[in-house]
């Protein structure tokens, strides 16, 4: 054997081959993209993905961080396609290489699972699946709007749900392809139709398929279009784990065509046996409340005072008789009480001879009269009196009386004033002499001065 | 409402309250005719509906002109 110092060839440690080979390979493969399916697929702690990715002979492992998983807009499953974009590394304490994906995307089948969780995502946003817009599914509809492929057995088995349950039902098929490229248009206008002819219900309805194949009822324009429905609709599209968009959004999903048939229209034996039912249970109600009562009436009926009323009579003549009694009697007291305090009130008054002294109030009064009729008279006769001897006293000075006597007055010629001294006037002066019977125009042509006597006698 | 312009539906859950009305023992007596006529009415109404319509199957399409058309569908005969 050869001495290891006698090799020329570095001697590695594991971990620097690894190492190196770690650098070598992530310098190599950089940036690569890879297509495969997924296979082993392990999500640790929702955080990062562990799988392999595969082809018909070979397989390599995949790991995806949480930092570049948790933007996927779909789910990486077992048996998906996809596509994958990364770098290839080691994991050095294992010495196994694997490719570290930092984007993935679906391939074929995959990217229409992806087109239709966006699409789903966006319509569930919009409310488009919202409770509140579900109309109520007619239970007796006169037209049943259909449309789906009259080619295809979903027609078949729908017809024969619906000749169990009611046969004279009135169906209306649009007929529309459903499946390929045109088939969503197709739909769209057959929903268009239905409610123009004017149907009570819509049933859209398909067998069973793959995604590609019910793609047709997935569309963001059917989902507009059933929204948009004013007649209630019903999505019977593929078997009961398939879903399609339009099942979310139409009024009410059936899991597969028959159960559409079953919710589109009520059973009739059933309705018409729940009809006489209910006929019945009223009828039997009425008759039951007619019973009870009846009996309450027999009842009542067989008391005594329906059988004999006169009793319940007698009792209020016999109270009524009492009754008058008592009242003619109260009354007969009444009257007397009245009575006595009248005559009470009479003897009073004769007591206090009344009429007697009235008399002798009146005659008082009379007296009275008489009386104040002599003061009044006694007291004007001696007024008068007075007043005579005070209007004689008066007359005597009186000027007019006086000039009666035979005095005179003299006035000056121009003055109203009279004179009463020889002074005031002049000889040759003009005055005038006023007696009772006139004036006498005069002229002083002498004066004489004498006094007469104090104490000349009044005659009066 | 007027009993003829009421919808099946309508109907039938008016018949439901009828009968539920008349298992109240404290109904008086007149209320009770009155609901009882009413509810027979409902009940034939209803029957009546359930054997109106026609009982046919018509495919529905467009005729040249663009007009909506219907004829009778007869599936068995279409298969042949």
């Amino acid at each position: 054997m050869e001495d290891n110092k006698t090799l020329k060839s570095k001697i590695y440690t594991v971990s620097e081959l690894n190492l190196e080979i770690r650098k070598n390979l992530e310098s190599s493969y950089s940036d690569i993209w890879l297509e495969g399916e997924v296979s082993n697929f392990y999500f640790h702690d929702k955080k990062h993905m562990y799988f392999d990715l595969k082809d018909e002979n070979s397989k390599i492992r995949v790991v995806m961080f949480h930092s570049n998983n948790k933007n996927l807009l779909f789910n990486i499953k077992e048996g998906l396609h996809i596509l994958i974009n990364g770098y290839v590394s080691v994991y050095e304490k294992r010495g196994e290489y694997q490719i570290v994906a930092l984007d993935a995307r679906p391939v074929g089948k995959g990217s229409l699972i992806l087109a239709f969780e966006q699409l789903k995502e966006k319509l569930e946003k919009k409310g488009y699946f919202d409770r509140i817009h579900k109309k109520n599914i007619p239970i007796l509809p006169n037209k049943i709007g259909i449309a789906t492929s009259v080619g295809g057995a979903v027609i078949r088995d729908i017809i024969s749900v619906l000749e169990r349950r009611f046969k004279n039902f009135h169906l209306i098929i649009r007929d529309v392809n459903v499946q390929g490229i045109t088939s969503s248009d197709e739909i769209c206008k057959a929903i268009d139709d239905l409610c123009q002819y004017g149907v009570d219900v819509i049933i859209l309805a398909r067998g069973g398929g793959s995604l590609e194949d019910l793609w047709a009822f997935n569309t963001e324009k059917l989902a507009e279009k059933i929204f948009d429905c004013p007649v209630p609709l019903i999505s019977a599209v593929g078997h009961e784990t398939d879903y399609t968009i339009s099942d979310f959004v139409a009024d009410k999903r059936a899991a597969t065509p028959s159960v559409a048939g079953e919710v589109v229209i009520l059973n009739k034996t059933e309705a018409v046996e729940n009809l006489k039912e209910a006929s019945k249970k009223i009828k039997n109600l009425v008759k039951s409340k007619m019973a009870i009562l009846k009996k309450e009436f027999n009842f009542l009926t067989s008391r005594r005072i329906f059988i004999k009323p006169e009793t319940i009579l007698n009792k209020f003549n016999q109270a009524a008789g009492e009754l008058c009694i008592k009242l003619i009697g109260n009354m007969k007291r009444l009257i007397r009480a009245r009575g006595k305090i009248l005559s009470d009130y009479r003897q009073l008054i004769d007591e206090k001879n009344i009429f007697k002294r009235i008399y002798i109030y009146r005659m008082a009064i009379k007296n009275m009269d008489i009386r104040i009729i002599s003061d009044i008279k006694n007291y004007l006769t001696l007024k008068k009196s007075r007043l005579k001897l005070i209007l004689e006293n008066l007359q005597g000075k009186n000027p007019v009386a006086i000039l009666q006597r035979g005095f005179a007055i003299i006035y000056k010629e121009k003055e109203d004033k009279n004179i009463k001294s020889i002074d005031e006037v002049k000889i040759n002066q003009k005055v005038r002499i006023m007696l009772t019977d006139g004036i006498l125009n005069a002229k002083i042509f002498k004066k004489i001065y004498k006094k007469l006597e104090i104490g000349f006698k009044n005659e009066n | 409402m007027k009993i003829e312009k009421m919808s099946f539906e309508e109907s039938i859950t008016k018949l439901e309250e009828i009968v539920k009305e008349l298992e109240d023992e404290n109904i008086s007596l007149e209320e009770s005719m009155k609901k009882f006529e009413m509810g027979i009415k409902l009940s034939s109404n209803c029957l009546k509906r359930l054997n109106e319509a026609e009982g046919k199957i018509e495919e529905l399409t467009r005729s040249e002109d663009g007009k909506l058309v219907t004829r009778e569908l007869d599936l068995e005969k279409e298969n042949k």
